[in-house]
């Protein structure tokens, strides 16, 4: 039908596949995270650290602009490039995708729930798992964006711009980087996921988001000053990831060390359990949603 | 085809029967779903679209399994929920388009399919327009136009004239009444107003407590109610039942002049009025028999449970 005719006609075309259907939900979601300026804006400060740090791989590698700044005065630049600099740079990447999930997460399912749109949104060929993977994939593009896609950018220009062997005598950076960044993405958007699908306000979930990582933190910081054990760590959130990234990057930090005596399968199994409970909380709350109760 | 088949169905909710053997056919033009609150319409709704398992039984939208098929038949629905029920901060036509990408259609006709719906639900000015700053009426008509912008085979209305005013709600009705007039699409309405049910539907379905109290072919009743004929005279005798069996009509005469006719499909009124002008009598008044949807929901609802299928 054509506007001004404003009749009712059927479709008669072909309908599009599955995999097209979950690609809308995620398309639709991302332009409606990029809709907000404040999005933009912080997308462009969580780059600004990865560009400091690829300037700075770049003159460590270049002693032309070495001699450069010595000779204006600004001393020999003195460190090296190893497991402790991509320790730090996983470290500040993952902390700032805490902050952008923390913002976007709530837009994602709160904005669907607010006004009840899950029933009319499920009514369609589109199963709650889907509607699910399709807001995951979105959290998961956007942090991975943030976080291991600059470290390994940096790890690739560390390795182009450093003799062969380099890389070859550090692929376990890389690897651990990747892996330690996945935990990261997968416990930030669920927990996003979960916060924002029973916290109906933008600014309380984002709230909610940080206090879900922190509070935890510091309970088990008193029980574990209460029961003079260190068991309380495994509701430290930022601890066990802080543990984690060093032992997969192989990072020797002996000032550290203390915080080294939690074996990596408790804290494994610790983060699994609160993606299961996030998953869980997540699932309760959409299929509660998913129809108009009468 | 029957568009809806149920066969003993039984849906639990937290381990409460909700629906309760629940076997019939439906294949009208326009359904209608009626029963008090609490007598299972939402629940039905849902099991059809697929979000309840049925605990027992089986019941088939277009032949498809519900439980087994659910994903085809979403894919030929439309369904206009009860309440509030979209995005708040998109506008209509994102919305709308949103929907339709949602419901297979791709993007380029998504976009001219949301155009059209919007303009054929009267929403075409203010398509740009937030959803949440629409009034009541329009938020109802934003929902029928992401129900149908996809061309379903099966339309389902959740009290769609829920809060609007007599001239929505009769724009509504209208609507409802073109899509069911153009053939491609039937509907399944749910609604607590008989009088939206009897302006849209030629069938229709009554719950009572999870139980079908009564599957109505309305169409039928209408039609056997244009037969049925009480007439007030003066001065009308033996001659005129005569003359009227004469035609074929069965009749008896009650004191006062009052007749009670049947009349065959062969016979009008205007032949009653002949024979009226013929034998000098006056007709002073004539009723169709109005056994109305009120009347049918009503003895429905005062019978013992059990299936009584009206005019089938």
């Amino acid at each position: 039908m054509s506007v001004f005719k404003r009749n009712y006609r059927p479709y008669i075309g072909q309908p599009t596949s599955r995999a097209t259907r979950f690609g809308v939900l995620m398309r639709y979601s991302v332009a409606d995270v990029w809709s907000s300026r404040i999005t933009v804006v912080l997308f462009v400060l969580c780059q600004i650290p990865t560009l400091i740090m690829a300037a700075a791989i770049y003159i460590m590698n270049n002693d032309t602009v070495k001699l450069l700044i010595a000779a204006q005065g600004g001393g020999t630049p003195n460190f090296t490039i190893n497991e402790r600099y991509f320790f730090v740079a996983l470290q500040g990447q993952c902390w700032l995708a805490l902050v952008l999930t923390a913002w976007i997460g709530p837009r994602l399912v709160a904005v669907d729930l607010s006004n009840n749109a899950l029933p009319t949104i499920l009514s369609h060929p589109i199963s709650r798992l889907e509607y699910v993977l399709a807001k995951f994939a979105v959290m998961a593009s956007f942090i991975s964006a943030v976080t291991w896609v600059p470290v390994l950018l940096l790890f690739s220009m560390q390795s182009y711009l450093s003799p062969t062997t380099w890389a070859f005598a550090h692929l376990h950076i890389a690897y651990g980087a990747l892996l330690g960044c996945f935990i990261w993405i997968i416990l930030l958007s669920l927990v996003a996921l979960a916060v924002s699908s029973w916290v109906r306000w933008r600014i309380v979930a984002t709230a909610m988001v940080f206090a879900t990582i922190f509070v935890p933190a510091g309970m088990g910081g008193v029980f574990n000053q209460v029961m003079r054990t260190n068991w309380g760590t495994l509701i430290n959130i930022p601890s066990m990831m802080f543990t984690l990234w060093y032992r997969l990057l192989h990072v020797d930090l002996p000032r550290f060390s203390t915080r080294n005596d939690l074996p990596t399968f408790a804290m494994l199994v610790a983060l699994t359990a609160i993606c299961s409970a996030c998953a869980f909380a997540l699932n309760a709350r959409i299929r509660a949603r998913e129809v108009v109760r009468g | 085809m029957a568009v809806i088949e149920l066969d003993r169905l039984e849906v639990r909710l937290g381990g409460r029967p909700v629906l309760n053997s629940l076997s019939g056919s439906l294949s009208g033009k326009a359904i209608g779903l009626l029963g008090p609150n609490g007598s299972g319409k939402s629940t039905l709704i849902n099991t059809l679209l697929g979000f309840h398992p049925p605990a027992a039984g089986t019941a088939r939208v277009f032949q498809l399994d519900v439980h087994e098929q659910s994903r085809e038949i979403r894919t030929q629905v439309g369904y206009m929920p009860e309440n509030d029920s979209f995005i708040g901060n998109m506008s209509g036509i994102h919305f709308v388009r949103y929907m339709a990408e949602l419901a297979g259609i791709p993007a380029p006709e998504a976009l001219e399919r949301a155009h059209e719906a919007m303009f054929y639900v009267g929403l075409g000015e203010v398509r740009y327009r937030q959803i949440s700053t629409y009034s009541l009426g329009m938020k109802q008509l934003v929902k029928l136009a992401q129900a149908l912008v996809h061309g379903p085979r099966l339309l389902i209305l959740d009290e769609p004239t829920n809060g609007l005013d007599p001239v929505a709600r009769q724009r509504m009705i209208q609507l409802i009444r073109d899509v069911r007039d153009s053939g491609h699409t039937q509907l399944l309405i749910s609604s607590h107003l008989l009088r939206d049910i009897d302006e849209t539907c030629d069938e229709v379905l009554i719950l009572k407590a999870g139980k079908i109290a009564s599957i109505c072919n309305l169409e039928e009743e209408r039609r056997a109610n244009r037969r049925f004929i009480e007439l007030e005279t003066v001065a009308a005798g033996e001659p005129f039942g005569a003359a009227v069996r004469s035609l074929g009509c069965e009749c008896a005469s009650f004191p006062g002049g009052r007749w009670k006719l049947v009349m065959p499909d062969s016979v009008e009124i205007r032949d009653l009025y002949k024979i009226a002008a013929e034998q000098g009598i006056q007709i002073r008044r004539m009723n169709y028999r109005r056994d109305s949807l009120e009347d049918i929901f009503l003895t429905a609802m005062d019978s013992k449970l059990g299936v009584a299928r009206v005019g089938v």
